[in-house]
């Protein structure tokens, strides 16, 4: 909307407006009005009901969740920019510096704050908390398969690890990438002075805050018993814990739509001057693409999950046979966006480490076109090939020719970004820092992820493998081996521009291979006992599958210390590292331009673009 | 513009934030039409699996075809009173009084009709149920509506209220009208497209 | 880069090509690619075989055959990725400072081009090996239909059960006839399940008040596990049964056993 001009930040006073109500509004005043409502409307709506009726649990459960994220939203001030549009006196200049919290030091990271740069933190921040808290989980997952006999939990609390483990690994990883890099560099890295709409930048986050304690709520309602699919109609015959997921996915799915059209919009119409689309970098393309894609694919998960929410709580039968329903429209629905999400998750990931290659090579990104032709292809197929995950459900055997076909053309586009980054290598001489090795780690893992998704893709193989442990392990070298491989990857190499400082080198080197060689070791384990007949999801399993699981378990520990030494040396770096220099990789792109911190309105005079940021290297002759 | 002398703030071009209003708007638009999309795709796919004849089953009421069509009449004319005052700016203050009103008592119709259901039926405990896949649908389809006139009418009460305010920029005041247009419009296509698929019952 | 420049000033393609394989840098690569292949190759035709439990059914072959060739056909395209990324970890630079820059290959047309009709082949290769496959399964399943015993399968919370109507038994144990195709009708007394008689390699969902079809040809004997694939609330993980593809003689004795006892099994 509006952009703020800039003057070094300790030569200005402290914006102050002092009769509006922005000032007064913090997180603090969020949660009490959040949990004033949250409270508030269980109490009422508790009055009067017949609470044995789990119909009326439900009622009141979910309407309490709701309130809670809608007060949260009212106590931090969300609401007041609309409100004041609504009756025509717009913010005043003064009003959006200070939602821009300029020179508002530490306290910005808990106020509904407008720049960029601060959401990208909170964010990345954010990631890291759901990420800590899903790893978490998977070890007591693998803790109790690491011998026959369920010793560790009990299977009610296992399925809900499970389940639980699932969701916040999903959520976490949808805003991996695009939360901290999309918000923080991406729009310096086009040249823009902030997002397109700062507002709703400052309201996708919050809004994705408030799903949090929600998603944690499921432990104290008796867990979910469903898994991160939540299949009906196990999910109608749920407890109470299922309201707090349906809650989560509504109020998540609100807050990436919003973040997604601020992306789009904000890299379509506010690129620098002779930034022509062939001139972005490939990042952007990617992350562009990625929310995108999830723009029209996440409302249908959020028609399942309503439905979810109406037979649980006003009893209709979307999902229940004996009224008319079918579990196979939850299925359709939830796959339906459930396949685009995974390149959603996957494909900035991969932009990241695209971006990384040339820097460290040294060389230009091996064809651009071809990169943004497979990230293109993978969006446009990804949306055609749903039921591939419905091949074993029964619904319409007919269509399994028609689904393998889209699924495996997949590979192809898959194939260019292969290509692209093996081109980038090829004849270089890679500066082995830690963003250069997860490009490596990307190439082996999403290669194995990638040949065993051929076999998964080709139904009479699916028949054998659908839903057995070869399946998570497939996907877990997607979105864990490359998807999050290209995060830490994108985070080892940003960080100097978003902290200031170096990230740790001998700590992110051992924490790299701990969390690689693990991860190998985990998931070889998994795909044994995957191709041995092992189901998914069991608590428990026959003595034939203990060596391949205790394998599996070994590995996940290896995975587990190594996210602690990382997380150590993320912390500490941040404290005390060493202060970076502006560009300390010698990149192209614009983000190296600015210095740290990065301004208010990140450049003094706004770039002009004459070329594509890859021009490295001697010519061929 | 009140222009604090101690902050500097540069502004964008009018053009340049309306243009990038439009199109944040429009791909809320795509994210709306995706879920309007998984609400149809329910709709026909339970009533051509009809799961044990548990679509409609027999005895139970359903609404009239008519009626899907009436509760979308508000948001059509509002559609078209809005395109009316985009192009004729002198009727705009009466164009934006009828937009409220067509959506205020379109959505008090849409609200009537949730509130009268007649295909509700009760358990052997007494416990109410909705008694076959398509009274599911059809709660699920006046819930969108409604929730278009909800938004519709924040949206006209806002361009009312705005239009007697002369502080505001009008290049960009008039970009909002059209932004506002593509909403309106949109909600429109959604009413109609609810109000065809419940014409199949 | 000396030999690099002679390549490109060689006279004809077929010259440049020639001192294109002469580059050191080249042959390493194609040295490395042979290693992985062959890596890939055996991984596929040892461990697949190694790890998936005793084939007793065609269906489970078509399966086990998939996985190993698709494994083999993939090799020389995993090899390609994984030895000019070995290739270029093995020249690293190390140190505080960026290494001098590279050639700038922007990119290289015949190189994309024969990139991509490559995985379009072998993604050709893999659907129609996918769909014969499918429609070898589909006619078998439609031609032995009048000759198939028939199963009517249940999955309820956390238990199979099975009811042989031309036998008019029941029972909670999955015991087959060698030879003989079979025909599952499955339905689930709840929520959703998945029924997969392991060896038989074949799995379908179970849902409430709809029946699905699978279809099995068991070519061989022995033992059979029968277990549940989606996840079904508290006890999924145990939610499975066993029993066994046997001779005619043995099938007929465990059914007369059965309907000895009221034609329930005990």
């Amino acid at each position: 909307m509006t952009t703020l001009s800039h003057a070094p930040a300790s030569s200005r006073p402290i914006p102050n407006p002092k009769k509006s109500l922005i000032t007064k509004l913090n997180m603090g005043t969020g949660i009490v009005v959040g949990v004033i409502f949250c409270w508030g409307t269980y109490f009422a709506m508790k009055a009067g009901r017949d609470m044995t009726d789990s119909h009326n649990v439900n009622k009141v459960l979910l309407m309490s969740m709701f309130a809670w994220s809608i007060g949260f939203l009212i106590g931090i001030g969300a609401f007041i920019g609309p409100f004041r549009w609504l009756i025509g006196k717009d913010l005043t200049d003064e009003e959006q510096l200070y939602l821009a919290v300029d020179g508002q030091g530490w306290k910005r990271y808990f106020k509904y704050c407008t720049d960029h740069k601060v959401v990208g933190i909170q964010y990345l921040v954010g990631v890291m908390a759901l990420l800590g808290v899903g790893g978490t989980m998977a070890m007591m997952i693998r803790t109790n398969l690491a011998t026959p006999g369920s010793h560790f939990v009990t299977p009610v609390v296992y399925n809900s690890l499970v389940g639980l483990h699932g969701i916040t690994m999903i959520v976490a990883m949808i805003i991996v990438a695009t939360g901290p890099f999309g918000n923080y560099i991406m729009p310096i890295m086009i040249g823009a002075a902030d997002m397109a709409f700062p507002r709703l930048n400052a309201l996708s986050w919050w809004v994705l805050f408030t799903a949090v304690p929600v998603l944690c709520s499921a432990w104290f309602l008796g867990g979910i018993p469903t898994g991160w699919t939540a299949y009906a109609p196990l999910s109608d015959q749920a407890g109470p814990g299922m309201n707090a997921f349906v809650a989560t996915i509504i109020i998540f799915a609100v807050s990436t739509a919003v973040a997604g059209m601020n992306i789009t919009t904000t890299v379509v119409a506010m690129r620098a001057k002779g930034m022509k689309w062939n001139r972005v970098p490939i990042f952007v393309i990617g992350a562009t693409i990625s929310v995108a894609l999830a723009i029209p694919a996440f409302p249908t998960f959020m028609v399942a999950m309503i439905q979810t929410g109406l037979d649980r709580t006003i009893a209709t039968g979307f999902y229940d046979a004996n009224v008319g329903g079918s579990g196979w429209l939850y299925a359709n629905l939830f796959w339906i966006m459930g396949h685009p999400e995974v390149y959603v998750i996957l494909i900035p990931g991969v932009a990241a480490l695209m971006e990384i290659a040339p820097v460290f090579v040294r060389k230009p990104l091996f064809s651009y076109n071809a990169a943004i032709a497979g990230f293109a292809g993978i969006a446009g197929l990804s949306v055609l090939v749903w039921a591939h995950h419905m091949y074993m459900a029964g619904w319409m055997p007919s269509l399994n020719g028609p689904f393998m076909v889209t699924t495996e053309f997949i590979s192809v586009p898959t194939g260019l970004l292969f290509l692209v980054l093996i081109g980038t290598l090829w004849r270089g001489r890679p500066w082995m820092k830690l963003p250069m090795l997860c490009v490596y780690a990307f190439i082996w893992n999403f290669l194995i992820g990638g040949i065993t998704g051929i076999y998964l893709s080709d139904v009479p193989a699916d028949n054998y493998l659908h839903g057995s442990m070869y399946v998570t392990a497939h996907f877990h070298y997607t979105l864990m081996g490359a998807a999050l491989t290209g995060a830490i990857g994108g985070l080892a190499y940003w960080f100097p521009k978003m902290t200031g400082r170096m990230l740790n080198e001998r700590g992110g080197y051992i924490s790299f291979w701990f969390i690689q060689i693990g991860f190998n070791v985990l998931f070889l384990g998994m795909f044994i006992v995957g191709a041995e007949g092992q189901p998914r999801r069991v608590a428990d399993y026959a003595h034939l599958y203990s060596h391949a699981n205790l394998i599996s378990t070994m590995g996940a520990y290896s995975v587990g210390i190594g996210m602690i030494i990382l997380l150590w040396a993320i912390v500490h770096s941040w404290r005390s590292g060493k202060i970076a220099p502006m560009n300390p990789w010698g990149a192209k792109t614009l983000e190296w331009t600015v210095p740290y911190p990065v301004p208010l309105v990140n450049f003094d005079q706004p770039p002009v673009v004459t070329s594509d940021p890859y021009g490295y290297g001697r010519s061929a002759k | 513009m009140a222009h604090d002398t101690e902050f500097h703030v540069h502004h964008d071009s009018p053009e340049a934030i309306g243009r990038r209003e439009r199109l944040g708007v429009r791909l809320l638009i795509v994210a709306d039409g995706a879920f309007l999309f998984g609400m149809i795709f329910s709709y026909f796919y339970l009533r051509n699996l009809n799961v044990n004849g548990g679509w409609l089953p027999k005895g139970v009421h359903s609404f009239s075809t008519a009626s899907g069509w009436v509760a979308a009449l508000g948001l059509i004319v509002a559609a078209l009173a809005h395109r009316l005052g985009e192009y004729n700016k002198a009727a705009r203050n009466l164009t934006a009084i009828v937009v409220l009103v067509a959506l205020l008592i379109g959505g008090f119709y849409q609200w009537h009709q949730m509130a009268h259901m007649p295909f509700i039926a009760h358990d052997d405990a007494g416990r109410p149920f909705y008694n076959g896949a398509y009274a599911s649908n059809w709660v699920l389809v006046a819930g969108a509506n409604m929730f278009h006139y909800i938004v519709g009418a924040f949206v006209a009460l806002g361009l009312l209220l705005r239009g007697y305010r002369v502080k505001l920029d009008p290049t960009l005041e008039e970009w909002r009208q059209r932004t506002a247009g593509s909403w309106f419009t949109w909600i429109a296509i959604s009413g109609i497209v609810c109000a065809l698929a419940t014409s199949f019952k | 880069m000396a030999d690099h420049e002679s390549e490109l000033l060689a006279p004809t393609p077929g010259a440049r090509v020639s001192t294109f394989l002469k580059r050191k840098d080249v042959s390493q690569t194609l040295l490395l690619w042979v290693f992985f292949t062959a890596v890939f190759v055996v991984l596929g035709l040892w461990a697949y075989p190694k790890w998936m439990p005793v084939v007793l059914s065609k269906q489970m072959q078509a399966n086990e055959d998939i996985m190993i060739w698709f494994t083999v056909i993939s090799a020389p395209i995993a090899g390609v990725v994984l030895s000019i990324a070995a290739k270029s970890f093995l020249n690293m630079h190390r140190g505080d400072t960026p290494p001098e820059d590279g050639v700038a290959i922007r990119t290289n047309g015949p190189v994309v081009i024969v990139w991509t009709a490559t995985s379009v082949l072998f993604c050709i290769v893999a659907i129609v090996w996918g769909l014969v496959a499918l429609n070898t399964e589909s006619i078998a399943a439609a031609t032995d239909a009048p000759k198939s015993l028939i199963v009517d399968v249940t999955g309820s919370q956390w238990v199979w059960s099975f009811y042989y109507p031309q036998q008019n038994i029941h029972t909670h144990t999955l015991n087959l006839p060698v030879n003989q195709p079979v025909t599952f009708n499955v339905m689930s007394a709840d929520v959703n399940h998945s029924f997969w008689p392991v060896q038989l390699g074949v799995k379908i969902d179970a849902n409430r008040l709809v029946t699905t079809v699978a279809h099995a040809d068991p070519t061989a004997t022995g033992p059979l596990d029968v277990k549940c694939a989606e996840l079904c609330g508290l006890y999924h993980a145990y939610m499975e049964t066993s029993g066994a593809v046997e001779s005619p003689t043995d099938f007929n004795n465990w059914v007369s056993s059965i309907q000895a006892t009221g034609g329930v099994q005990q």
